[in-house]
């Protein structure tokens, strides 16, 4: 029992860390370091809280997260593409301005600060009736049946990912873009435009990354409720060397230590219950620290 | 090539944009653009007591600036400056507590180095681990910065806390304490700020004319060519980011012994981000720091006031600060024609090499 717990929570940690570190592999691929997922979740999450309290929809509400995503996306591919800004300066500014407009928005819409209202959440698998599946309905139910509908969503859009870069015209494209972006464009591709629609769409990933927080896991918004999210995102993009297979093991091993965390904090009371916020951090730098295999980042990655 | 007074005209354009943005905002809020403008000022400046709140704010954010702009002198970038920051200061407040019998002379000075050798110690892991396992400075510096923010949190309410529920440390002793050094208002103004002047007045002579100043400054604008001229570059990119550790605590260990006298849980509010934009605003010139750190302390200190006075949310000042960074960091390859003309990519590759690497 104990161990589908573990099971169910681990499932649930990884999907926001997966899907924003998705967004971070598009854009890195393409050669543009993009620091700022924290602030496409934060933005995702909050775009996602908004839009589901103006319809009354989650589903439009998700939609609406992605939007949020995009626009950070944007913005930052405005900054670094257009102005040649250094890119993490870019990606720090623009998770200030993420944090700051959140914050700010969540003030003007719902004259609250820190704590939005309650929205309606995305169904869960249970409710989504997941029973009815023909083979696996049943087990799965009982398993993970309390899970977002957003995480097979994830996993899923992770193997399409790995399909992407493996197999589609696209996504050699988008890794040429990033390995030599002057063969690529004397092969005649326009490098700056698969770098800005791999940006949004990056972003749009870690926008439904910032929803699952708001809409998927809990019911509302909270000031700078991605809690280093992002950051965590990028650490398995490196921990993943850069390749989308590599990424949903990472991210899987950090929602692990995640979900570790959370179950021993109910149990071991008597530990300060510090240690097990600050525990994925910890362990995110150990592993980078005893890495192994090598560490090749795209090489024309921050260059433009 | 370079004129003394570029990071000036760096900042104009960013200011302009700045109140820009603000006269964007009054618009969409429906206010007078005028009178957030004048709210801001009267927040910051407007009254004695006003005033020493922004100079006691500009004190960190001068010294977290600095940190910034030193590491980023040696090509790297130190987002760090909120943990070493808050060690910072709570080694600054607990050595001040520990050692409380030393004779004064010993004790003020010993306390904000224990502040400034904490910081740096926390900003050394970080620089191990670019150094021997290339993993970004950026990445590691952030991830220290929650394990410094928990611990310190866990240390002042459980090992080192003054046994209250406050969640804080004891007073320190009167004889680590800075004295007010300038009446203004009721608060007062200790030598803090002016210290913090003067140091980053010995960073920018360091840094223009000395030989070590240079050979640091070489290998953040080239790396390779300052190898091969024989500049021992990881020796100066530790050292740098080193100090620039060193920095962040002392911020934090000013702000113990100037301004607060005790150390609490969330102690820093953002100071150590803020050195960011402050850094960036002048070119990360550490001469015309004490400018950016003014107009950011302004702006910090005016957030109550624009909340009591306009009813707008503080988070205002946040975003103001992002457009600012924003609006400077794309000065770096603005051109007209690159708005509205297609540029050459051999060119671009060529011309921004000096893009941070990996």
């Amino acid at each position: 029992m104990a161990t589908l717990q573990l099971f169910t929570l681990t499932l649930g940690k990884t999907a926001p860390i997966l899907l924003a570190c998705m967004g971070g592999l598009l854009s890195e691929r393409t050669g543009v370091i993009n620091f700022a997922l924290e602030g496409m979740m934060l933005m995702g999450a909050f775009f996602a809280v908004w839009l589901t309290f103006l319809s009354g929809s989650p589903w439009i509400g998700l939609l609406g997260g992605a939007a949020g995503g995009i626009l950070i996306g944007l913005m930052h591919s405005l900054i670094c593409l257009r102005f040649r800004a250094n890119q993490i300066v870019s990606s720090i500014a623009l998770n200030l301005l993420a944090a700051g407009v959140s914050g700010m928005l969540l003030n003007e819409v719902f004259q609250v600060y820190g704590t939005s209202p309650s929205v309606e959440k995305l169904p869960t698998l249970n409710q989504f009736g997941i029973e009815r599946l023909p083979v696996l309905g049943d087990t799965l139910s009982v398993c993970a049946g309390e899970l977002s509908v957003l995480v097979p969503v994830a996993i899923v859009l992770s193997l399409a990912l790995i399909a992407f870069f493996k197999w589609s015209v696209w996504g050699l494209h988008l890794r040429a873009c990033g390995e030599n972006p002057l063969a690529a464009k004397a092969a005649g591709l326009s490098v700056n435009r698969i770098r800005w629609l791999a940006i949004s769409a990056g972003g749009a990933l870690a926008g439904i990354g910032g929803a699952y927080l708001s809409i998927g896991e809990l019911s509302g918004f909270v000031e700078q409720m991605t809690q280093g999210r992002g950051y965590l995102a990028i650490a398995a993009l490196i921990l993943g060397c850069w390749r989308p297979s590599g990424i949903l093991l990472a991210t899987l091993f950090f929602g692990l230590s995640g979900a570790v965390s959370e179950w021993l904090a109910v149990r071991w009371t008597d530990l300060p219950y510090q240690l097990f916020l600050v525990f994925p951090y910890l362990v995110c730098l150990a592993v980078l620290l005893f890495q192994v295999g090598k560490k090749q980042p795209p090489s024309a990655l921050g260059r433009l | 090539m370079e004129s003394k007074l570029s990071p000036l005209l760096a900042m104009v354009p960013a200011l302009m944009v700045g109140i820009l943005f603000c006269m964007i905002l009054a618009f969409l809020l429906d206010i007078e653009s005028r009178e957030l403008l004048v709210a801001i000022w009267t927040g910051a400046w407007g009254g004695a007591n006003e005033a020493a709140t922004t100079l006691s704010k500009a004190t960190p954010l001068l010294l977290t600036g600095l940190a910034v702009s030193v590491a980023y002198q040696a090509g790297l970038l130190n987002i760090g400056g909120e943990g070493q920051l808050t060690l910072g200061a709570l080694a600054a407040a607990t050595f001040a507590l520990f050692a409380a019998g030393l004779p004064w002379p010993l004790l003020m000075p010993l306390t904000v180095l224990a502040g400034a050798l904490v910081g740096a110690l926390w900003a050394l892991p970080a620089i191990w681990l670019r150094s021997s396992r290339g993993i970004h400075e950026v990445v590691s510096t952030l991830l220290l910065n929650y394990v410094a923010i928990y611990l310190a949190d866990y240390l002042v309410r459980g090992p080192l806390g003054d046994g209250t529920a406050m969640a804080r440390t004891a007073e320190i002793p009167s004889a680590s304490v800075w004295p007010t050094w300038w009446n203004l208002g009721t608060l007062g103004v200790t030598a803090a700020p002016l210290f913090a002047v003067l140091l980053s007045c010995g960073f920018h002579l360091w840094r223009y004319q000395t030989c070590w100043g240079y050979e640091a400054t070489a290998c953040g604008s080239n790396p390779l060519a300052a190898r091969s001229a024989g500049i021992p570059v990881g020796r100066w990119q530790t050292r740098n980011f080193l100090v620039s550790g060193a920095l962040a605590g002392l911020a934090g260990a000013l702000e113990v012994v100037a301004v607060h006298h005790r150390f609490y849980a969330a102690f820093s509010p953002g100071y150590g981000f803020d050195g960011i934009t402050v850094a960036f605003l002048v070119n990360s010139v550490p001469g015309w720091a004490w400018l950016s750190s003014l107009l950011l302390a302004s702006l910090r200190s005016a957030d109550k006031w624009l909340q009591i006075s306009l009813g707008i949310s503080p988070n205002t000042i946040i975003v103001l600060q992002a457009v600012l960074l924003i609006s400077v960091a794309c000065q770096a390859g603005f051109r007209l024609s690159h708005v509205f003309g297609r540029s050459n990519l051999l060119a671009r590759l060529y011309r921004y090499s000096n893009q941070i690497e990996r």
